[in-house]
């Protein structure tokens, strides 16, 4: 019984560790997001700078690479939050 | 007892197989992890403590709940944990903060709010069932005989 407890936990621990760099990212590139009509840059960071809001029409921001658009943050849309004087549209608290 | 044990054991894997993608998945993309969490509805100033607390936490109960001294323990936490992401979750539903913000993680990442709050309640219905299986474990079962009674 024990024997195969450590081996089934063995498993799960190489499965979850393996899932995790199965399913890992490419590295952060620059970012995009959609007008509706066209990918203009993302300025700043992360919810400092833009925040993701769900739901939305179209995903929130996207990559670039070999002349295509990926979605970066999907299921969300996105929104400046206090650059240039911008008023804040949804109450994000800037620290 | 030895089915009590078989799905222990499952409950343990399954808490596993979360906690430790979930917790591998945010070191391997740190920085983004970091914008995800600002980009919660949360104070900013809260990030630097959630970005190391809580894949560390994962990491501990995923550890904590392999071995039997500390399966309890670990059942415990993971409840308070999911309890806490349900209750966040709920709360995202409810549109109890100004906005609703993407929900991100992993493979996690491409769930909604509402598939968000189904694993959670299931994960935390799990850590229920460890709990009760784990604290009768030892208990013999009470057997009632004539002499009881005398």
């Amino acid at each position: 019984m024990k024997k195969i407890k450590w081996t089934i936990m063995s498993l799960v621990v190489l499965f979850s560790i393996g899932a995790a760099f199965a399913t890992r990212p490419p590295k952060l590139q620059a970012l995009y997001y959609f007008t509706g009509s066209a990918y203009m840059p993302v300025v700043g960071a992360m919810g400092q700078n833009w925040i993701c809001v769900s739901p939305t029409t179209f995903p929130c921001t996207y990559t670039y690479a070999n002349g295509v658009y990926s979605i970066y943050t999907n299921d969300a849309q996105y929104e400046v939050i206090g650059i240039d004087g911008t008023p804040n549209p949804v109450g994000k608290k800037r620290n | 007892m030895l089915k009590r044990q078989v799905v222990l054991e499952c409950i343990a894997a399954l808490l596993i197989l979360l906690f430790l993608y979930a917790s591998v998945s945010k070191f391997l993309d740190f920085k983004r992890f970091i914008d995800e969490i600002n980009n919660q509805p949360l104070p900013n100033s809260w990030t630097p403590f959630l970005v190391w607390c809580i894949p560390l936490l994962e990491i501990a109960i995923s550890v904590a709940v392999v071995f039997e001294y500390t399966r309890l323990l670990a059942f415990y936490a993971s409840l308070v944990m999911m309890m806490l992401f349900t209750i966040y979750a709920i709360l995202i539903l409810t549109h109890f903060f100004p906005y609703v913000p993407c929900s991100c993680g992993g493979v996690i990442r491409k769930l909604t709010w509402p598939q968000h709050l189904i694993l959670n309640l299931f994960y935390l219905t799990l850590s229920i069932l460890g709990i009760i299986l784990q604290r009768t474990k030892h208990l013999k079962p009470i057997s009632i005989t004539k002499n009881s009674f005398v």
